[in-house]
């Protein structure tokens, strides 16, 4: 790679190319599922891809590669100059010259990394019984997966940076299907993180069994307005997908209703948002950001007032500030622009059980479906299939299906009343608490 | 691309251990990305696919390996990882059959490849979207327009001896807008696109008309008050309104859910699962469109397949895998969308059939409801048949005539009991292109239908 590199860059000084930046990124994974006992997929993998990015007049041009020959530094040079040369993208742009050193983030795992197949086979077939063994209602678990990857990322630029990163991951979930007097439920859960032990059979299996025998006999409420605590799991999808709104590059193209908006209150006092790319609870810690840039916590809403959007170079020379190190890539190939990192709403300070002692009678929403279409991030309305419970007097009533709930994300950040303490990182980097989030609009019969 | 001398060696290696049907996927693949904001052309990115994925059969289990790495040492290795994941060992190995290809009509053709047609070119296409959106209203604060190619060679061979090529070439524009008070943003979005290559815009698509009609549904919401929650008659416009047989049926009856008994639709072939008046179609035949390939990604040939007829389920969408599950033959359906998938059973260009009503007595014989101009996209669980989707553009149908738009609208319901509740299918059918994700990746797929009406389904609202 060092070679293949080294002539990538020499060939890009040829052309004209005034400075440039390789993001590699190298993989090794294993996926294997379980469908009633037999193993259905058992998929192991070694890939790599080299995204690469050059200024040529001031402006940024990417291409990327998956093949390593003499023709792909060829077309990755050619790709480069012909898209710095279309862009109309007039706003300074940057490489890092790693002025600052990375922190130290032990993410890698050599015993997981090493794990024969057998044991991970295993351990899924495992969960599986334990969905089965949970309750007689189980009619079928199938899906189960396990997977398990160590992936390395290293940038490489012309102003001297080379640093990188390797991290070690498993992950582990499933599906099952609950039935009574012809009624049909599923239930869905899943965890991951950096040692094998994080996956639990006993435990994952049987939150998966719980979700969906919990649903059986599930009915339809009336439409109406109720009074709604937002389980973690539900709340943890909903900031997933609104989560854009704190970027800088969506407020600066103005998608984002939080532009000009920075000291001012946009939340109840009860409402902390973090993001913290150097919480090792969270799937996606990472010492330095897609630009290279060290890491850093950051309160985004401290108590309900807006502190900072995220950033990366680009956004932040335009805002004139610093970068907050939230520079990202969705791929190798991936042009740069700004996510998050770990970012998650702070605790409450009660239990969940409290936060439903508190409401006395309403809903507890569960489960939310349909984001990528019954969700607009533009302008933070929300229509959602979901699932829950009714309360009554503070204690769990009967399950609820077929129901939307309608609000509005940033209404929702206002009205929001209480936290409970359960916040978790179920399957990536967003985390969030259960959330009594007053009143919404339910839709049923 | 590959050598046969190499293939067959590969597939050997692949067999070693006692599975007894192996494949070989290559892909080569070519993208474009332009994408136009803030009126000015943000990003020219361009990126090479290239890899290979080896499957192996052991009974009804499979193994799958894939690499980038397809020269012969990498293609060996990527083989024997395939082999030595193999649990079940057995004696008397399977042997690769020699290899052939089927005759074949080419019946999907490009004129102007991606390759060959300058960059420039393209982003005049984003540059009259973009203008048309503006032109539209001044209340429209931002236009976000992409320009999306690809050309795709595939090579697929097995150990049955099948060995065939394909290359698949795509192109596709989207637009959305936003309109925007200050206090409050709505969006609309158009991505109209065809397997062709720049000819997509010289024989079928104006990027000014899909800029203003993604301008109109953002602007027409920005001044709707909420959509109203409950129970009501639906009616659903041609075009992307197809989601909603998507949504709520097509996934149940891919085999990735009805070979494991996840699927409402199990075991129903046969009877009457929807209203006598549906017809539904899964195409991968028509040619250039979206959803199309001369073979699937296992090799099979497309099929044009009737899913429902007159209400009676006659098939279902399976790959080769699953229908050896099943004991039912594949039906060119095994999609991914790369080497780094393995295949699974994938809708394509998938439709209501023309009916016989007429559209201004669906509405007119209505009463009170709502009519979804635009429908936005949804989401199934094939187990319980629950769906969802939203409404880009409705308005309220009072007494059998539109009147105002309302914003926020989604549907669910489930899939069986809204296929019985269909009760007017139109003329005018009209097909609709979107990516669909599921197991194997995100592929392209063909939505469509006339318009039609449920007779009742739950109107998710706030008002």
């Amino acid at each position: 790679m060092n070679e293949f590199l080294t002539k990538l860059m020499d060939e890009a000084a040829k052309a004209g190319i005034e400075a440039c930046e390789a993001y590699i990124v190298e993989r090794d994974s294993f996926r294997a599922m379980v469908t009633e006992g037999e193993i259905t997929e058992y998929n192991t993998n070694a890939t790599r891809g080299l995204g690469f990015r050059g200024l040529v007049n001031g402006r940024m041009g990417y291409a990327s590669t998956e093949a390593f020959d003499n023709d792909a530094i060829a077309q990755l040079v050619r790709g480069v100059v012909e898209s710095a040369e279309l862009s109309e993208d007039t706003d300074p742009v940057f490489l890092y010259d790693g002025s600052e050193e990375a922190p130290e983030l032990n993410l890698t795992n050599d015993e997981l990394a090493r794990l024969d197949p057998e044991v991970k086979l295993e351990r899924v077939q495992e969960m599986e019984k334990a969905i089965k063994a949970y309750d007689p209602r189980i009619d079928k678990a199938a899906h189960n997966m396990l997977q398990t990857g160590r992936h390395t990322v290293r940038i490489v630029n012309s102003y001297g940076l080379d640093r990188s990163y390797t991290e070690d991951m498993c992950l582990m979930y499933g599906q099952a299907t609950a039935k009574q007097d012809g009624h049909v439920s599923t239930g869905f859960f899943g965890k991951g993180g950096r040692s094998f032990d994080v996956l639990d059979a006993q435990y994952i299996g049987s939150e998966i069994a719980r979700d969906a025998v919990d649903n059986l006999g599930a009915t339809q409420i009336p439409s109406g307005s109720y009074r709604v605590i937002i389980h973690r799991a539900a709340m943890t999808d909903l900031l997933d997908t609104f989560c854009g709104v704190f970027s800088a590059e969506t407020a600066q193209k103005g998608l984002s209703l939080l532009k000009g908006r920075i000291g001012e209150a946009i939340a109840a006092d009860c409402v902390t948002i973090v993001d913290d790319p150097l919480l090792l609870d969270g799937l996606e810690a990472r010492p330095f950001d897609a630009e290279g840039v060290p890491s850093r916590a950051h309160t985004v809403v401290e108590k309900g007032v807006f502190k900072t959007f995220l950033h990366n170079l680009k956004t932040a020379h335009k805002d004139g500030v610093q970068t907050t190190g939230n520079a990202s890539k969705a791929g190798y190939a991936s042009s740069v622009h700004v996510s998050p990192s770990n970012f998650y709403i702070q605790n409450g300070d009660r239990s969940f059980d409290q936060l439903l002692a508190d409401m006395g009678d309403g809903v507890v929403i569960t489960e939310v479906s349909g984001l990528h279409a019954g969700a607009n991030p533009v302008s933070g309305d929300f229509s959602l299939l979901s699932k829950g419970y009714t309360v009554r007097n503070g204690k769990r009533e009967k399950p609820v299906e077929q129901i939307t709930v309608a609000g509005n994300f940033y209404e929702l950040l206002r009205n929001a009343r209480a936290m409970a303490d359960d916040l978790y990182f179920p399957l990536g980097g967003i985390g969030c608490p259960s959330i009594d989030v007053g009143e919404l609009s339910i839709s049923g019969c | 691309m590959l050598q046969k001398i190499l293939a067959q060696e590969a597939l050997n290696v692949a067999l070693s251990t006692g599975g007894d049907f192996a494949e070989i996927f290559l892909e080569d693949r070519r993208d474009n990305l332009l994408v136009l904001q803030d009126n000015r052309l943000e990003t020219v990115n361009s990126g090479r696919i290239h890899g290979a994925g080896i499957r192996v059969y052991v009974g009804l289990n499979a193994v799958y390996t894939y690499t980038n790495d397809t020269d012969r040492e990498g293609l060996l290795r990527c083989a024997s990882q395939a082999a030595a994941a193999v649990r079940d060992r057995k004696e008397g190995l399977s042997r690769v059959q020699p290899f052939y290809t089927p005759q074949r009509q080419t019946v999907h053709t490009f004129r102007m490849l991606p390759s060959q047609t300058a960059a420039r070119q393209k982003a005049d296409i984003l540059r009259a979207a973009n203008a048309a959106a503006r032109g539209y209203s001044s209340e429209i604060s931002q236009v976000v327009c992409n320009y999306k190619d690809s050309e795709q060679d595939v090579l697929i061979c097995n150990s049955d001896g099948l060995f065939v090529t394909d290359r698949r070439v795509y192109t596709r524009m989207s637009c959305t807008a936003v309109a925007s008070s200050g206090m409050e943003n709505q969006s609309g979005s158009e991505g109209p696109g065809a397997m062709m290559g720049y000819e997509l815009f010289l024989d079928r698509v104006d990027p000014a008309y899909y800029g203003q009609k993604a301008a109109k549904t953002a602007v027409t919401m920005l001044h709707a008050p909420q959509c109203p929650a409950g129970v009501m008659p639906v009616a659903i416009d041609n075009g992307f309104g197809g989601v909603i047989f998507h949504e709520a049926c097509g996934h149940s009856l891919e085999a990735t859910s009805v070979a494991f008994g996840m699927s409402e639709f199990c075991g129903k072939l046969g009877q009457q699962i929807a209203a006598p008046c549906v017809t539904a179609i899964d195409d991968g035949t028509l040619p250039n469109e979206w959803g199309s390939e001369h073979v699937d990604d296992e090799g099979t040939p497309t099929t044009k397949l009737v899913l429902i007829e007159n209400g009676v389920l006659k098939n279902y969408m399976i790959d080769r895998l699953n229908g050896k599950r099943m004991g039912m033959a594949p039906t060119g359906s095994g999609r991914r969308q790369s080497y780094a998938f393995a295949p699974t059973s994938r809708m394509r260009n998938t439709y209501i059939a023309p009916g016989t009503d007429d559209n201004e007595e669906i509405i007119s014989s209505m009463g009170d409801g709502l009519y979804a101009a635009k429908m936005g996209g949804g989401s199934v669980n094939p187990a319980t048949g629950e769906f969802n989707f939203a409404v880009q553009e409705g308005y309220l149908v009072k007494d059998g005539k539109i009147s105002t738009p309302v914003r926020g609208a989604s549907l669910i319901g489930k899939g069986a009991d809204v296929l019985m509740k269909i009760d007017r299918v139109g003329r005018d059918m009209q097909m609709a292109q979107g990516m669909c994700g599921s197991l194997s990746g995100s592929v392209p797929t063909n939505v469509g239908e006339p318009m039609i009406r449920v007779s009742a389904i739950t109107v998710g609202g706030r008002a």
